[in-house]
């Protein structure tokens, strides 16, 4: 009896201190979340006093809208080729900067420079990069290689275009993570594996890769949800064109919620967005635990 | 117990915490007719158009302070939702008729009504006196929520004369003279005719153009219902517009280009020799708005003569010189404004008073809503006066006649979306013309 008492004064004194951060988190996190919840049950254009209740019918919505499953589409092939070929350059630029080369602090720089940059300076340059008028075309022209530069007109381009940029951006992030986590490897390991006879690429992928593997999940867990919630790049670039074609769910949350006034359908997309990200999220994990066992 | 009393407690802090969040105060006039200070928000003219519009203001009310705050037409909606909710830094904001962005139908709950104001100021017979659109768009629920500063119309295009000029170029009237136009153009390292194919709004303009030259009233018809987004001058004005991208007529790469900035900068930086622009373009055509333009478009050229022409017979109807129009701005007052006396005696001074009006109509941003206000054209120096004054007075004037031919106010939201999709999908080949068509008859039947 007297050590049960003991536990629940130890509790209620613990309470005061983390309501603070409860109240916090509380309040700015989960009641956005139930809000924005409510919210997709209305049709609502965000203003208007009224409000009229419409229960389910915006998720109904939502699953037989092209234009969400186009979203859906974009995101997945753009999470998948973004995050390999990223992930790809970040590791080989890691290994290659823990060997000797000369410059490597410039090298380093030059390599996460593109992360820190925000998208919205950089996005006037890759329109204008990739545009008729841009420097690409007077490259095609001046080489006489008779490209026309036209790809962000193209819906079969302009997506591709969009994880040029991305690759670019955020292969700094990889980087510098792969780089962090390259340095935790024991050097003795490496040692043995360069005595047993293995050669620099068997060391890379049978030993460096393994060792990084939590690093690799993280990245991929950030690239999910990062893809999920993509929005900067293909605003600012494509404007979610043509016709949709970059369309990601970050931008049609928009599109909905702002240049439409449907709130309430936005709010829906918003909820199964959070859905997604959460479950990738799960399954990312899954698959990292049910490797280590 | 002490555990229940201190979940209640943080309960209560989070209910008192997100009440604050939600909560709007009432807030308190502190200006008078006379003073005040007002924050102006909107998305055009812009500078230095608006700068002219408030000395001209301060003149007659010089202890109220009106400041200008811009947007981007993409970034209005979005930025002005979450001002006007929250009541503070927004006195008086610009709305638009229809879809496009400040849309009264979705801003006008938040603006007061301005009749009686109105009223004051011309008298009980103000109808009369104002632009018919000026009223009519702008009233919702029986209130007259914004007043119309003036009106746009489109249809046309803009040339740049002197290209023409020094290139020996004749000014295109129908499919074939475009085409050669742009040809002899892109010869020389010109772009004929730039577009921004990719900034949805404008491609509807052109869009609706081609539809009044294929079978004029069509597409304002089909916008109320009248006749169906499927019938046959829809359809062939669709495969029309399709041509304009398989022609050669439209510049490559126009589906991935912004008309504002990126069309209007290769205009302005005389690398294209013809667009589509309305009647708010008529303002480049005066120095100092060109200058600053050019200016805007990275350019060192000096200013050059532009005209408008017609929208060229492409249909080979014979049907031509179709102009279509609503308000371009209109300015509405916060009801949650601070200032809202203030706010009120400016809206009424810009869109209803002789000088407010006239400075308007000088600008030649916007055909005036005030009857009585016209360009003072002794007082209006164009860039090119010989060869601009006769044709921009006409064009005007011509506008000004064009009588029932809504531009985006009988289209809402979800036909807008629906019509720049199918002029996208169409333009890259992605829909057909028939299919298009009928997607815009299946959005048109599910927003009603």
């Amino acid at each position: 009896m007297e050590k049960n008492n003991k536990s629940r004064s130890t509790t209620m004194n613990g309470l005061p201190w983390i309501l603070p951060a409860f109240v916090f988190v509380a309040g700015l996190i989960y009641y956005s979340i139930f809000y924005t919840f409510k919210l997709s049950t209305l049709d609502w254009n965000g203003l208007d006093p009224i409000q009229t209740s419409v229960g389910m019918s915006n998720y109904g919505k939502a699953f037989s809208d092209w234009i969400f499953w186009k979203a859906i589409k974009n995101t997945v092939v753009f999470f998948l080729i973004t995050f390999l070929i990223q992930n790809f350059l970040g590791f080989i630029f890691a290994a290659i900067l823990h060997s000797n080369v000369k410059l490597a602090t410039l090298h380093k720089c030059l390599i996460f420079i593109p992360t820190i940059l925000a998208p919205a300076t950089m996005a006037p340059v890759f329109r204008l990069l990739f545009s008729p008028q841009g420097m690409l075309q007077d490259l095609s022209d001046t080489l006489h290689l008779g490209i026309t530069v036209d790809w962000l007109a193209q819906p079969n381009a302009a997506l591709y275009i969009l994880m040029i940029v991305t690759i670019w951006q955020f292969t700094g992030m990889s980087f510098i993570l792969y780089y962090a986590a390259m340095s935790q490897i024991d050097k003795e390991m490496l040692e043995a594996s360069h005595l047993e006879g293995a050669g620099l690429f068997r060391t890379l992928w049978s030993i460096v890769l393994p060792n990084c593997k939590s690093t690799t999940v993280s990245l991929a867990m950030l690239g999910i949800i990062g893809s999920l919630k993509t929005f900067d790049v293909p605003y600012l670039i494509t404007t979610g064109g043509p016709n949709h074609a970059t369309e990601f769910l970050g931008t049609y949350i928009f599109r909905q919620g702002i240049r439409q006034s449907h709130l309430g359908y936005a709010a829906a997309i918003s909820v199964l967005l959070l859905i997604l990200a959460i479950c990738g999220a799960i399954l990312i994990n899954r698959m990292n635990k049910g490797d280590e066992k | 117990m002490k555990k229940t009393k201190v979940v209640v407690v943080g309960l209560v802090a989070l209910m008192l915490m997100l009440t604050g969040c939600g909560s709007s105060k009432e807030t308190k006039d502190t200006s008078s007719e006379t003073s005040g200070e007002v924050v102006w928000w909107g998305w055009t003219p812009g500078s230095p158009t608006n700068e002219k519009y408030i000395e001209a203001f301060n003149k007659e009310y010089p202890d109220i302070k009106v400041t200008w705050k811009q947007t981007s037409i993409d970034a209005y909606d979005a930025a002005l939702k979450p001002a006007l909710a929250n009541g503070k830094g927004v006195e008086a904001f610009e709305v638009s008729a229809g879809s496009g962005n400040g849309g009264i139908q979705v801003f006008g709950g938040q603006a007061i009504d301005l009749t009686d104001a109105v009223k004051k100021a011309l008298g009980d017979d103000y109808k009369d006196k104002l632009n018919e659109a000026a009223i009519t768009t702008m009233t919702v629920n029986s209130q007259l929520k914004a007043l119309g500063v003036g009106t746009v119309y489109s249809g046309n295009l803009w040339i740049n004369q002197d290209l023409f000029d020094k290139y020996n170029v004749k000014i295109p009237t129908n499919l074939d003279e475009w085409k050669k136009a742009c040809e002899i153009f892109e010869q020389n390292g010109i772009n004929g005719f730039v577009q921004g194919a990719g900034q949805g709004a404008f491609n509807i303009d052109t869009f609706h153009a081609i539809a009044d030259n294929v079978s004029p009233g069509n597409f304002t018809k089909a916008t109320r219902g009248e006749v169906q987004w499927t019938d046959d001058s829809i359809v062939k004005a669709l495969e029309l517009w399709k041509g304009l991208f398989d022609d050669g007529i439209m510049q490559k790469g126009a589906l991935g280009l912004q008309q504002y900035p990126e069309a209007n900068n290769l205009f302005m930086s005389q690398k294209a020799a013809m667009v589509m622009m309305g009647s708010w373009y008529t303002s480049n055509a005066l120095p100092d708005a060109m200058k600053s333009a050019i200016e805007s478009a990275a350019s060192t050229e000096e200013p050059f003569t532009m005209i408008p022409i017609q929208f060229p017979d492409i249909a080979g109807t014979g049907n031509t010189g179709s102009m279509f129009g609503d308000l371009d701005y209109s300015t509405a007052v916060s009801a949650k404004s601070s200032n809202i006396k203030a706010a009120t005696t400016f809206a009424v001074w810009l869109g209803t008073s002789q000088s407010g009006q006239q400075i308007i109509a000088d600008s030649l941003n916007v055909v005036p809503s005030l009857k009585s206000a016209t360009p003072d054209w002794d007082n209006v120096k164009l860039v090119n006066p010989e060869k601009q004054n006769e044709p921009i007075k006409e064009y005007l004037n011509n506008a000004m006649n064009s009588g029932d031919n809504p531009r985006f106010a009988g289209i809402n939201a979800d036909m807008n979306q629906a019509l720049m999709d199918v002029l996208a999908g169409v333009a890259g080949g992605t829909i057909t013309p028939t299919n298009g068509a009928a997607q815009l008859a299946q959005t048109q039947a599910d927003s009603e």
